[in-house]
């Protein structure tokens, strides 16, 4: 039922979008007739595939990175009580501060290129992914921990077998949040550094007016960002299959 | 001859400190407190009186401010010796039932074959076998509190710390699982201190009743049960014995409750003329 209903959710997305294009002139927004066919021709000629690899690139090299980083971190500062708390205010004064103001300054020290990008994404995702293993973890049960010592369990069995499995539902959160903040440092990247990738097409067909072409860039994002998100929601499911299903 | 009891605890008092402008509680003040082999021991007393306190000392997971807890000659380690059973049951939600009852065995490094038989033992002794693969959620909670029990038991600890457990349990499921446990404890033997707030519960498990009072929390008198065993049915409820001994110790608590000035019925000073 829901999946018919999200057919007519897309059919009425389509209508608004045509409806608009009319409205303004397919010059400013292309119908999404012309859309389909932009990415046909974008396809047969093959001018997007080696940008959205490059971006690929770019986007999983910098969020494996920061997944590598900020999982352990998060894990050292909730299993060492005080490290987490001299570093939890650096920690979130950096989550407040717009990561992209780095960018001048990873220039200076990377350049242009592919690492520059690599490190803007990894920058944006891995804060989440830290806060969120660190939080999982502070809010590991009271009430488990206690069952576990009255069994003679050692402070490490405490922290491998009750507070890190209980954190996990966290951590996919951070690593959710990280996903979609990598994906829009990506694109930033792609814009402030040298222009690459699917950031650089966005900017390509934006200044030169070719709306269909800049439409189906828009397009490829969302459907890497969808991906992503739809795979990472299958990993908090698994991760939390014993819990109540309380619908999806 | 008068063997040492297994469980000693011999003037113990203990203040919890709380905020800075919170004044301090005193959980417990010079408790004294012994449980021979072999005996099924309840604690009564209204909330507020220190019982879990004195469970977790027992287990050595709190140490006293003063006074000693002896177990088996030594101050107490939590492990696999002492069981304990919490009133929220506490299994872990992302292990099925199996890896819960045998948590405590694979915190001891107990081989996965043994383990299993061993395992397999207690769910059949509490009923659970057909649950093994369950998830926590998915239980009734008698069925739960069943699965703590398993877990407590599959160590085989000598002394067995119940801190209200089946206070959580709707009142027909509780009735049965007290039957459950007086069961399995005129199975295999050993010592429980079962902490309850209900007269009934105390008086129909026990072999001896501790008494405590509240604020500070302190052990007010210790009773023996006359009570023949097996008390499986009903009927014991109208045995003189049961209806004298439930009757004073509802007096004493009235009396307990309404003299704190803490609790809700406190009844003001007692008249003086």
């Amino acid at each position: 039922m829901i999946t018919v209903y999200r057919l007519l959710a897309f059919g009425l997305f389509l209508l608004i979008w045509w409806t608009v294009s009319l409205i303004v002139g397919p010059n400013l927004i292309p119908t999404p007739l012309n859309t389909v066919f932009a990415a046909r021709d974008l396809l047969r000629d093959g001018k997007i595939l080696e940008p959205l690899l490059s971006s690929l690139a770019v986007y999983s090299t910098g969020y494996a990175l920061a997944v590598l980083v900020g999982i352990p971190i998060g894990m050292l500062m909730g299993g060492i009580r005080d490290l987490g708390r001299t570093l939890d205010i650096y920690v979130n004064a950096l989550m407040a501060t717009p990561r992209v103001a780095f960018i001048p300054l990873i220039i200076l020290f990377l350049g242009l290129g592919a690492e520059a990008k690599i490190a803007v994404v990894f920058l944006g995702a891995v804060i989440p992914i830290l806060i969120g293993t660190y939080s999982g973890i502070l809010n590991s049960d009271a009430e488990l921990i206690e069952m576990a010592r009255s069994l003679g369990a050692s402070r490490s069995q405490i922290y491998w077998r009750i507070m890190l499995p209980g954190a996990l539902a966290f951590v996919v959160i951070g690593l959710r949040i990280g996903a979609t903040i990598g994906l829009i440092n990506t694109v930033v990247a792609e814009l402030y550094t040298a222009a690459s990738g699917l950031g650089g097409l966005l900017a390509l067909y934006g200044n030169t007016f070719q709306m269909a072409r800049y439409f189906v860039v828009i397009l490829a994002l969302s459907l890497i960002g969808g991906l992503v998100s739809q795979g990472l929601r299958a990993l908090e499911a698994w991760s939390s299959r014993w819990r109540v299903t309380a619908g999806n | 001859m008068n063997p040492t009891p297994s469980v000693v605890v011999s003037h113990v008092s203990k203040i919890f400190k709380r905020a800075k402008d919170l004044a301090p509680v005193e959980a417990l003040r010079d408790v004294s407190l012994e449980l021979p082999a072999n005996t099924f021991v309840t604690l009564l007393g209204p909330s507020g009186c220190g019982k879990t306190t004195l469970l977790r000392m027992i287990n050595g997971l709190i140490q006293p401010d003063s006074g000693e807890v002896h177990v088996f000659g030594k101050p107490p380690k939590p492990g696999p010796r002492i069981g304990f059973v919490f009133q929220s049951f506490r299994l872990i939600p992302w292990l099925n039932v199996r890896n819960n009852v045998g948590f405590g065995l694979s915190l001891q490094g107990v081989g996965e074959a043994e383990r299993k038989e061993r395992v397999d033992h207690y769910l059949k002794l509490v009923g659970l076998s057909r649950f093994a693969d369950v998830y926590p959620h998915e239980l009734s909670g008698g069925m739960k509190q069943r699965a703590a029990l398993a877990r407590a038991l599959v160590t085989e600890p000598e002394i067995l710390l119940m801190d209200e457990p089946f206070a959580s349990l709707d009142a027909q499921v509780r009735e049965l699982m007290q039957m459950e446990m007086m069961r399995l404890w005129s199975e295999r033997r050993g010592i429980v201190l079962f902490v309850t707030h209900s007269v009934d519960e105390a008086i129909i498990m026990a072999d001896k009743i501790a008494l405590m009072g509240p604020r500070p929390g302190r052990i007010v008198e210790t009773l023996d049960v006359p009570l023949p065993r097996p008390r499986w049915d009903d009927s014991i409820k109208m045995q003189r014995d049961y209806i004298e001994l439930r009757r004073y110790l509802w007096d004493r608590i009235r009396e307990m409750v309404t003299q704190d000035p803490s609790s809700d019925f406190y009844a003001g000073e007692p008249d003086k003329s």
